[in-house]
């Protein structure tokens, strides 16, 4: 569904990603590991059109997406739930959502969306005209994978999404993931806590250096002392 | 007297308060001081004048066409001095503002310079004052008040309740975010600056029956619509229009029981006592940048 293929990204001569290349096949949960600066951040931004390729191609759904601009991924159906939440602190709960379907005009699809947000995360509801800086880390996060819904994504791309939450709710976190896949999302999940990864993921990729250095089964990861060690450091 | 000093005070304060509110919308979009704000205010004011004065466009209509001019002004500042500097520091940015400033000014002169040094702009009420109980009341100032008001309100329900609006204030609260769910924040920008100078050649239509118009009004409405929206703390908008209100009085009071000298200076006086006092402003609040 999504087709990374040799692709290069550079800041100025910083050459940041070299030659990488990975498919997340439709339905599937496929983690993108990695340690600080081993090209993860710039790996997402790229798939949401923040920074452009110098060479490569992304296909998504068969169709060339590199170098279109951030709204063009959204309406393709790449959409990103950013690390640290980045909801807008002082708008509502509702407005927020609301405004995660910036791109669509199909207003009454739009409404039963919204709906279908507040049946999946019920404590929304209750502070839905509350402002969306005063909520819970946890329920943050609920808003903002709610506002990456509304835009009606196929392909969900996940920026740490355990991190900065407090362990308990980390369980909840990975539920959450996998009810999402079961409505057939595709997610791309980039973590830092292997633990999640293995948890929800079929298939690894551990970027380093702007390489991929292991892909795998998730499930195996985490019995792989080589692995962990040489590529996360641990 | 102190009635009448308040009346007139609200009233030269409510359209200050509509000058901050231009300053305070594009400052809260794009982090930027617009200096050809109060340039964009006088040749609205010009272009409602030629509407009404040389072509005989009925006043009613006369305002909504010089607002629309003054929102096409207004994004067009922000195509030529925002857009391609983007990537600029915010000192290049501001110098652009005050490039198209003086562009703006010297158009000004050329076109409506040369008709004497004031062109005075007809009322659109009768110009006796009349009593309400013991305070003597100039219609215009009423007029001027009401037009105010409803275009807060106006503004108010583009902000808060339009899609448009909901974009504006996202964009202002993170713009990464907005990004993200596909929000195009260049045109985001431009309907900000469009927004702030269409309040600001608004209130040049308001305020033209009022006073006289010359080609160097500009400055000395942009400093104290500055000084009410520091006040009210840059970034808030229900602060800019308190700013705006205590400013207008802060002058009317001064000149009445000081000396009228002290119009011109009050607003200085203000910027300075909150910088030094009160830095974030009366509704404001210190904001971490994050980059």
């Amino acid at each position: 569904m999504l087709d990374i293929r040799h692709l290069k990204v550079a800041y100025g001569i910083t050459e940041v990603l070299r030659d990488v290349s990975f498919q997340v096949p439709a339905g599937s949960i496929v983690a993108l590991l990695g340690g600080n600066g081993s090209g993860k951040t710039t790996m997402l931004n790229t798939l949401t059109g923040l920074v452009r390729p110098v060479s490569g191609s992304i296909t998504f759904e068969g169709a060339e997406c590199a170098g279109l601009p951030p709204h063009g991924f959204v309406r393709r159906g790449i959409c990103q739930v950013p690390q640290g939440r980045e909801v807008w602190p002082s708008m509502s709960v509702n407005d927020n959502l609301e405004l995660g379907a910036a791109t669509r005009r199909d207003w009454a699809g739009i409404r039963s969306d919204l709906d279908e947000v507040y049946a999946m995360f019920p404590k929304l509801t209750v502070h839905r005209r509350r402002q969306a800086g005063s909520l819970s880390g946890g329920e943050q996060q609920m808003v903002a994978i709610g506002r990456a819904l509304m835009a009606r994504p196929r392909c969900l791309l996940m920026d740490e999404p355990s991190a900065g939450l407090a362990p308990a709710i980390v369980g909840d976190m990975v539920d959450t993931i996998l009810a999402l896949n079961r409505r057939g999302l595709t997610i791309l999940l980039v973590e830092q806590n292997i633990g999640v990864a293995a948890a929800v993921a079929e298939y690894a990729h551990i970027l380093q250096g702007g390489e991929i250095a292991f892909s795998g089964p998730a499930a195996g990861l985490i019995d792989n002392p080589a692995v962990l060690r040489s590529y996360l450091g641990r | 007297m102190l009635s009448y000093l308040l009346l007139s005070g609200v009233t030269t304060g409510a359209l200050y308060a509509l000058v901050a509110l231009g300053i305070v919308v594009v400052n809260k979009a794009t982090g930027v001081i617009n200096f050809a704000h109060g340039e964009l205010f006088m040749f609205s004011g010009f272009i409602a004048w030629s509407l009404h004065v040389q072509m005989g466009v009925a006043y009613p209509l006369a305002l909504p066409l010089a607002v629309a001019a003054g929102f096409a002004l207004g994004a067009l500042t922000d195509r030529i001095a925002f857009r391609p500097l983007i990537k600029a520091d915010v000192i290049s940015l501001v110098l652009a503002t005050v490039g198209i400033a003086f562009v703006l000014r010297g158009v000004a002169r050329i076109v409506w310079g040369g008709k004497g040094d004031y062109l005075s702009f007809p009322p659109i009420t009768s110009p006796e004052p009349i009593m309400i109980g013991q305070i003597m009341v100039i219609p215009q100032q009423l007029a001027v008040l009401g037009g105010a008001i409803l275009v807060m309100l106006l503004f108010a329900a583009f902000f808060r309740l339009t899609r448009a609006g909901k974009m504006m204030q996202a964009t202002a609260d993170n713009s990464k975010a907005a990004t993200l769910v596909g929000i195009q924040t260049a045109r985001i920008y431009t309907l900000s600056f469009g927004t702030g100078a269409a309040i600001a050649a608004a209130a040049a239509v308001l305020m033209a029956p009022l006073t006289l118009l010359y080609p160097d009004m500009g400055f000395a409405f942009f400093i104290k619509g500055f000084a009410a929206a520091v006040l009210g703390g840059l970034t808030s908008l229900p602060g800019a229009v308190l700013g705006g209100l205590s400013i207008g009085i802060i002058e009317a009071l001064a000149g009445g029981y000081i000396h009228s000298s002290f119009i011109e200076v009050s607003a200085f006086i203000v910027i300075m006592f909150v910088l030094v006092v009160r830095p974030t402003g009366l509704l404001g609040f210190s904001r971490l940048r994050r980059v």
